[in-house]
């Protein structure tokens, strides 16, 4: 029996139950709170499938929503009006290209402790075996105009690019921290 | 410097969209037969909604004031004026759509009056629940509601990674994926009734996991 | 219908010369497979992408309306970056720098134009094989192994799904056969159907600056004094596919933009005209397996970007020249590659 009311509220979750079903099955579970908290507990499942380690509410929040109604009924019983968009806020001023710029550079950040001949492969450093070096000479940390022009050429070139490239480009613009490597001029020669 | 406009700053409005936003929508119906009990003076249909939406409204309004310590107290708020309000919802939008419009103006109302940098545009409020930003706003304000939460969510994890394969399928293209119990049944070639009982009993194994965490 | 008119396309351009039969073994058809597969199914995943000693999970999702590719990419570890790929445009959210970079879609709204088509010389410039390989995430498993022939590209080492070719895993590597980038997914599901809001941006943009580029309409004295440059030295195999004069973001100055590709790698060549901001030593960078090359000749800024090792960028981006007259100091660059 309670088999089939649960399977009855999945059903009502998904939007799926008949509509003729929908009052007598609303009716129980207004009367019974086992039946509530099987509601709650399938819709917990699907927010944490969708958006896992998102936030979802504590287990008590519908009952605190409900005190709180109890409470506010015995206050004044004029509608709060929905506050209409308060106009005295100017629209922010659009931030300055060279602003932009400078938000760009860190798209791309150069990584100052870049040991001398760092290997490339993942997670296996090797100084013997460089084929990068440290910043080239004279180097610094690519000014914010170089570094939103690298960015901006990474994109528009990853269009071309096969759709393995394609990705390959994106997930190294997505990176947290990209971790640029600055190739020395000469080292690239390497063997 | 650049002499090319920036796309302008404003960003279109985003009407929230429904998992099962087709025309006659079963969730649809279901919230309005809801709405029309709670007018006719029953609060537990009112609840049924709350159930339905809280953690929604909760995420919204955690977006919108980039707070997620307070989310719970606005949020709540949200749904208690919407409660006061029922009388003047007629059914011509969605509920979720009408409730939704109720939290972003009372997250607005809270930036107001915290002299906060208002919104002035309509967020681009898009409701696509995968959002890796709210990985980092833990909203619990007690250590033992945070581990509390990190175990509620490992712990659904877990179980949905325990499943039989086609409960977890079923309930994966169903919460995850949108899609209908008849698009469901087509895709894993089965009855609908069987993704009906496949889903259910996907859920209620997860609630076995559950339950002894939260009594 | 779509995958029946893909595979007709491929017929009609020969790409792959070998006998009528396709044998399993084939290993630039597994590659055909796999693009395709790429392009055309829905498909969602999580996968982890590891360079330079760091690793990132990244979330994808690929689903196709209407013929045309939609995509979403989600860096999960916390910046919240994503990136949208919509009918029209391609989206960059980076809400850590609070910027949207918004770049037009260039390919054809065909998926059938947009797919790579693998050149006839492929085979001059890569060495391909494929053997069978243990089982992955539960498949059985393919592996096509994609040896450049010389030092100027990059190798590939790709798992494809046996039954859709999907690639599980992938690794780019160097002309020492190190490994410069490795994805591999730790799910993927392949669903009929993939409710549009999933390549729907979750990122909320309030108040963040966009900074859009675009394709400028080329009039006819801009596009006649970017015609004019050219690198002078490409690898074996590069062919001009596209050329376009683009805005980016930060340049005053239209830039004229080529893309070469060996039916594998492609090579972007950025040109700027008559720039005087811009990078004073010649500069070197890495995204990954990207790799670039900015450097000044005479007036112009010259940038080479692409999927190829940094050395290659490089003696591109150095060759690049004005066609019509060389100044001396070019003229004994130009001429054969450099053998390597």
């Amino acid at each position: 029996m309670t088999d089939r009311i649960n399977e009855q509220i999945s059903a009502f979750l998904d939007g799926e139950l008949p509509s003729g079903e929908i009052g007598l099955l609303a009716r129980r579970m207004e009367r019974d709170g086992e039946l509530r908290r099987a509601f709650g507990s399938y819709v917990l499942a699907g927010e944490v499938l969708r958006s896992p380690g998102g936030i979802t509410a504590r287990p008590d929040f519908a009952a605190r929503v409900s005190a709180a109604i109890d409470s506010s009924a015995s206050e004044s019983s004029g509608q709060a009006p929905l506050a209409s968009r308060s106009s005295r806020w100017s629209r922010p001023a659009l931030a300055t290209a060279v602003a932009a710029s400078a938000a760009l550079a860190a798209v791309l950040l150069v990584r100052p402790d870049m040991r001398g001949g760092e290997d490339i492969t993942a997670g296996n450093a090797d100084p013997g075996a460089a084929t990068l070096a440290a910043f080239p000479p004279g180097g610094a940390s690519p000014t914010p105009a170089q570094s939103q022009r690298l960015a901006g050429y990474l994109v528009a070139h990853s269009q071309f690019a096969s759709p393995i490239g394609r990705r390959n480009v994106w997930t190294g613009v997505l990176a947290a921290d990209p971790g640029i490597a600055r190739v020395a001029y000469d080292a690239v020669e390497a063997r | 410097m650049a002499n090319f406009p920036p796309v302008d700053g404003s960003i279109q409005p985003h009407e929230p969209r429904d998992e099962d936003a087709r025309p006659a929508s079963g969730i649809e119906q279901s919230d309005l037969e809801l709405v029309r009990r709670a007018q006719r003076g029953e609060r537990g249909a009112f609840d049924l909604l709350v159930l339905r939406y809280q953690h929604k409204v909760i995420k919204l309004v955690a977006r919108l004031l980039r707070d997620p310590t307070e989310a719970e107290d606005v949020a709540q708020d949200a749904f208690v004026k919407a409660y006061r309000a029922l009388g003047s919802f007629r059914g011509d939008s969605a509920f979720y759509t009408w409730l939704y419009r109720i939290a972003v103006n009372t997250a607005r109302n809270v930036m107001a009056s915290r002299q906060r940098r208002p919104l002035d545009y309509e967020a681009d409020l898009n409701e696509s629940e995968q959002s890796a930003v709210e990985s980092r706003m833990r909203h619990t304000d007690t250590p033992e509601a945070a581990v509390l939460s990190e175990e509620i969510h490992q712990t659904v994890n877990h179980a949905v990674e325990q499943l039989p394969e086609d409960l977890r399928t079923a309930i994966i293209l169903r919460e995850v994926e949108g899609l209908s119990y008849e698009e469901i049944a087509e895709a894993m070639d089965c009855p609908v009734g069987t993704v009906r009982s496949r889903i259910f009993r996907a859920r209620e194994a997860i609630d076995r996991s559950l339950k002894p965490l939260l009594d | 219908m779509l995958r029946a008119v893909a595979l007709a396309t491929v017929g009609i351009l020969g790409l792959v010369s070998q006998p009528a039969a396709a044998s399993e073994d084939d290993a630039s058809e597994w590659l055909q497979r796999m693009s395709e597969a790429l392009a055309t199914r829905n498909y969602f995943g999580l996968f982890t992408h590891t360079t330079n000693g760091q690793s990132e999970t990244m979330r994808i999702v690929h689903r196709v309306e209407d013929d045309q590719s939609l995509e979403r990419l989600v860096s999960l570890d916390g910046s919240g970056r994503e990136i949208v790929r919509t009918a029209k445009e391609v989206h960059v959210y980076l809400p850590d720098r609070r910027v949207v970079l918004v770049e037009p879609r260039t390919e054809a709204s065909s998926l059938l134009k947009s797919l790579p088509t693998p050149s006839p010389q492929l085979d001059a410039h890569y060495d391909l094989q494929v053997r069978k390989g243990n089982k992955l995430l539960g498949r059985e498993v393919r592996i096509v192994d994609v040896r450049p022939r010389d030092a100027y590209r990059y190798g590939y080492r790709l798992w494809l799904d046996e039954e859709s070719a999907m690639p599980l895993r992938s690794v780019v590597t160097d002309p020492s056969g190190r490994a410069v980038e490795q994805i591999h997914f730790t799910r993927l599901e392949m669903p009929a159907r993939i409710d549009p809001s999933a390549t729907e941006p979750s990122v909320d943009a309030t108040g963040f600056q966009w900074i859009r580029t675009g394709r400028q309409p080329a009039n006819a004295a801009l596009a006649a004094k970017a015609a004019e440059w050219r690198p002078m030295r490409m690898p074996p195999g590069f062919r001009l596919i596209a050329s376009r004069v683009q805005t980016m973001p930060g340049v005053p100055v239209p830039v004229q933009h080529l893309i070469f590709s060996d039916g594998f790698a492609s090579v972007s060549v950025f040109i700027e005209p008559g720039s005087s901001s811009g990078p004073a030593p010649p500069e070197s960078t890495s995204v990954g397996s990207a790799n670039a090359f900015t450097i000044r000749v005479q007036d112009h800024i010259v940038t080479a970007v692409g999927e190829v090792p940094p050395a290659t960028v490089r003696d591109i981006a150095t060759s690049v020249a004005p066609v019509t007259s060389l100044a001396p100091d070019e003229a004994a660059k130009s001429g054969e590659p450099a053998s390597r």
